[in-house]
């Protein structure tokens, strides 16, 4: 069948103000054909002037995320028949949230800084007596980070990124952790310090485009999540994100419930909350200013103070079971 | 049909600060025959924000939640798109794997409390637009909404991730616009409408959560729509309480009233303002109500 594809060009040495424009191919399409072969046609058929960055055609080298139909993909693993069946359309164009070199190639640069914010190698602890273990557990805590190709498309899709370009982001923020989740690494507690801070873990705002259009299964908001549970377990709580944390786990095991106003004391401070006061007395007069004193508990919070007891236990009894368990270790030693 | 029967979870937000939500919920279920009833045990599914202190807790309370439901007898429906995504990732992550339910299962079972693992979790939007059918709403509609340009505001968590909530398609998604079809208005399509509001970050970052909120009523506004709705009431939160605050961060005069779902529903089932709540809004309903 006849597809046809529409790619948003730009040329920056066109003109004196050179703007994106978009420009349609007529490609004949066969089952099965990729997002990529289409542009390989082009480029080898019609117009070797369009520029795009590919490698090896597999997935694995991470060069040829572009967005089709307005969303972040490899065209080597795109089918462009299907794609034009859901849309009755096929437009391709640069991954956003990257300044833009040529049609569908974009600058990297920003996105290689981002991943050497934060040191993306391990850095062992000064003395180790013994060669340390990894067990297969504790492989399979990092596999998922570890099966980034840096293609981009989830700082792409990244919805905060968009709004602040310093932003760590979820392709650097998930090799994040696959440095503080691995058992050889020294300095993890510092590491968390530094991403706790601006710009850091707590800016993430769970849009989960990250996790949905990574097309290897890294999950990086489930990474953001871990760093984030390490941070506050390491006692890096200073800041205004694990405050917001913290007073919402507070909440749920005093009256099960979000309680609003508790919270914004809470992860805001005294000073903070006083500059909220004439926001609060607009809602007042809506009636939605949220009253703590009133707040009703659920019924059998008992059940949830218990199972927070049970949970915090179990912690402690896994901790130990860890350190006792040389054989089973030395098992999953080999599995690995 | 049987009559549609939900263990209802309208979450704390829709219970407090969006309580307009939850109350338009019932009296909407109440003209459609959909019977809600309450769960008076059940906890807050932590937002996410409960992920984030410690997953393994996140997962027993959320299990918790299930428990009652199981108890009942009955599948959940909530009126907030982030206890969707919460209560749905827990879902697949149980039903994913038998070994976390287990260990799950045991910490429940030192309060009284068993999950099999068989609960459904939905929604209102898309009880509307599956079970109950978007045919047989139209025909309950006494005033259609045929004055009308409504932009669709589905957010993040209505959406993503598609492998646990599997309803809607994030890049194709249907339910809402064939909704506000159904009630006899126009959809006013806007490409914001699956992208985030900027709630989850309203106390953390708050110039990021303003803009995006900003950005996202900006481009509604753009296309020409007169209102926006969305099935979640932090989203509620974020486009009309802090739309005072975006205005300032976009230096623009935004100006778009913005329904919770329950209440585009209510009006066109003929409910009134004040038993929808619509004065609570800080962006006045005034000119979209009729």
């Amino acid at each position: 069948m006849k597809i046809k594809v529409k790619v948003k060009r730009f040329n920056p040495m066109e003109g004196a103000s050179p703007e994106p424009y978009i420009q349609a191919y007529i490609i004949k399409a066969t089952e099965g054909m990729t997002v990529l072969d289409s542009l390989l046609e082009i480029a080898d058929n019609e117009d070797p002037t369009l520029g795009f960055r590919r490698s090896c055609r597999s997935a694995i080298c991470g060069s040829c995320a572009v967005r089709v139909n307005g969303f972040s993909k490899l065209a080597c693993s795109t089918q462009i028949i299907p794609e034009y069946r859901k849309k009755g359309d096929v437009l391709l164009e640069p991954l956003l949230n990257h300044n833009i070199l040529k049609d569908l190639i974009v600058d990297f640069d920003p996105f290689w800084k981002k991943m050497d914010r934060v040191t993306p190698f391990l850095t062992p602890p000064p003395e180790t007596k013994e060669p340390l273990k990894v067990t297969k557990e504790d492989a399979l805590a990092i596999d998922s980070s570890q099966k980034c190709i840096m293609c981009g498309c989830c700082n792409s899709e990244c919805n905060a990124l968009e709004i602040d370009r310093k932003f760590t982001a979820p392709a650097a923020l998930a090799k994040a952790w696959r440095f503080v989740g691995d058992v050889r690494e020294g300095e993890a507690t510092k590491r968390l310090e530094r991403l706790s801070k601006e710009h850091g873990i707590w800016d993430c705002v769970r849009c989960v485009h990250c996790t949905q259009y990574c097309p290897k299964d890294v999950a990086p908001l489930k990474q953001i999540e871990m760093l984030r549970s390490r941070a506050m377990k390491a006692g890096i709580v200073d800041n205004q994100g694990a405050k917001h944390v913290e007073s919402m786990a507070q909440s749920i095991k005093r009256v099960g419930r979000l309680d609003e106003a508790a919270m914004t004391f809470k992860t805001l401070g005294f000073l903070r909350s006083l500059g909220m006061i004439p926001f609060g007395i607009k809602m007042e007069m809506h009636g939605k200013m949220p009253f703590p004193l009133i707040f009703s508990q659920i019924e059998k919070i008992d059940e949830v103070k218990r199972i927070y007891e049970e949970m915090e236990k179990g912690k402690g009894k896994g901790k130990g079971k860890g350190k006792g368990k040389g054989k089973g270790k030395g098992k999953s030693e080999e599995e690995v | 049909m049987a009559r549609l029967k939900y263990a209802y979870y309208p979450g704390c937000a829709s219970q407090e600060i969006a309580k307009e939500s939850n109350e338009t919920t019932r009296l909407v279920a109440t003209e459609l025959g959909i019977e809600l009833f309450d769960m008076p045990r059940a906890n807050c599914c932590g937002a996410g924000l409960m992920t984030d202190y410690d997953y393994e807790l996140s997962i027993a309370i959320n299990a918790r939640i299930f428990a009652e439901a199981e108890e009942m007898g009955l599948d959940i429906m909530t009126i907030c798109s982030t206890c969707l995504m919460v209560m749905s990732t827990t879902n697949r992550d149980l039903k994913r794997d038998p070994k976390l339910l287990e260990s799950t299962n045991r910490v429940l079972e030192k309060a009284g409390l068993h999950y099999s693992g068989k609960v459904k979790v939905t929604q209102l939007l898309w009880v509307l637009a599956k079970d109950y059918g978007l045919e047989k709403l139209r025909k309950k509609v006494v005033k259609p909404l045929n004055w009308l340009r409504v932009a669709p505001f589905y957010g993040c968590h209505s959406l993503r991730p598609s492998d646990a909530l599997g309803f809607d398609d994030p890049e194709k998604p249907w339910s809402l616009e064939a909704t506000i079809n159904a009630l006899g208005a126009d959809v006013v399509d806007n490409r914001g409408k699956t992208r985030c509001c900027g709630f989850q970050v309203d106390l953390v970052t708050e110039d990021t959560a303003v803009e995006m909120t900003g950005k996202r009523l900006l481009e509604a506004r753009e296309k020409g729509a007169q209102c926006m709705v969305t099935p979640c009431p932090f989203c509620h939160i974020n486009l009309d309480n802090y739309q005072g605050l975006a205005e300032k961060k976009v230096q623009q005069k935004l100006n778009v009233p913005v329904f919770h779902l329950s209440q585009l529903v209510g009006l066109a089932l003929g409910l009134s303002a004040e038993e929808m709540g619509l004065a609570r809004h800080l962006v006045s309903m005034e000119g979209v109500f009729k």
